[in-house]
């Protein structure tokens, strides 16, 4: 695997109130190869992409995306969340290669 | 592109597949229209479904339901330079309570090699349904975001977007 390949980042709000929608921008390093391509040699670039992405929120699954190589190299994703509750917002990342790579942010409430 | 050209943009393309759809109305289908019926009714000024792939895609998810437009707001760029990057938001108003919400949105891009781009499923812990990511697109076509209620309803919003460089290979 290529270097850097599964490093991810989750971005939210610096800070949240007890039940607000909030923005959580994710991005994730990956080729996303759709196995159309050819190296300058002209060897065939093998299909290698993220094709799956849970995020669970405490101990709930809030979102599940299911991803074809058409999304674009290093995918970002951004979604909404109800803020209800304090806990860990976490997201795992599966390519068809079996790769598997997590990541996760706290979601806490700023203090009055 | 300003926000009101854009709503001028697309006010002007419905109104022109409007118009092609009324020409047509004298009992000539074209190819697409009557892969259009074999699947799900339409609006008038909705894209034809372009080939059996996408009418597949639409009756594996879908069904015979009436896939309606509205209730969803898709936002792309009307051209975009590098179809290996092409930004997408998907919007919709639906509500997301436990009761009635949102539980998957389908990204589809009809001339694409696989069609069926995205499928993102939802629940009510969301919040909202606001989603955005970048997206590899072939060649000028249209694209379709599709979302399905816990109800059952189908609703849909389409953008035609123009693409230079091939971003699929």
């Amino acid at each position: 695997m290529g270097k850097g390949i599964g490093e991810a980042r989750i971005r939210v709000p610096d800070r949240i109130a007890k039940g607000e929608v909030i923005m959580v921008n994710a991005i994730i390093t990956h080729p996303m190869d759709t196995g159309f391509f050819r190296t300058a040699e002209g060897q065939p670039i093998p299909a290698y992409f993220i094709k799956d992405v849970v995020v669970t929120y405490g101990e709930q699954e809030v979102a599940r995306f299911e991803w074809t190589s058409g999304v674009s190299r290093d995918p970002i994703i951004s979604f909404t969340l109800r803020a209800d509750r304090e806990a860990t917002l976490s997201m795992v990342w599966t390519d068809n290669k079996g790769g598997v790579f997590r990541q996760s942010a706290n979601i806490s409430f700023a203090s009055a | 592109m300003s926000l009101a050209d854009e709503f001028s943009r697309r006010r002007f393309l419905r109104a022109a597949a409007l118009a092609s759809a009324g020409l047509l109305g004298s009992g000539v289908l074209s190819g697409g229209e009557r892969l259009l019926a074999a699947t799900a009714a339409g609006d008038p000024g909705d894209p034809e479904v372009p080939n059996e792939e996408v009418a597949r895609i639409l009756k594996k998810l879908f069904g015979d339901r009436p896939i309606r437009r509205g209730r969803v707001q898709l936002d792309m760029p009307a051209a975009a330079e590098d179809g290996r990057v092409v930004p997408v938001i998907i919007e919709s108003d639906l509500p997301m309570t436990a009761e009635n919400y949102v539980k998957a949105l389908h990204l589809i891009v009809d001339f694409n090699p696989d069609a069926h781009l995205a499928a993102y499923h939802l629940t009510p812990a969301m919040g909202s349904v606001s989603l955005s990511t970048r997206i590899k697109m072939k060649r000028t076509t249209w694209v379709r975001a599709i979302a399905e209620t816990s109800s059952g309803e189908v609703w849909a919003d389409y953008a035609r977007v123009q693409v230079t460089l091939n971003g699929c290979g």
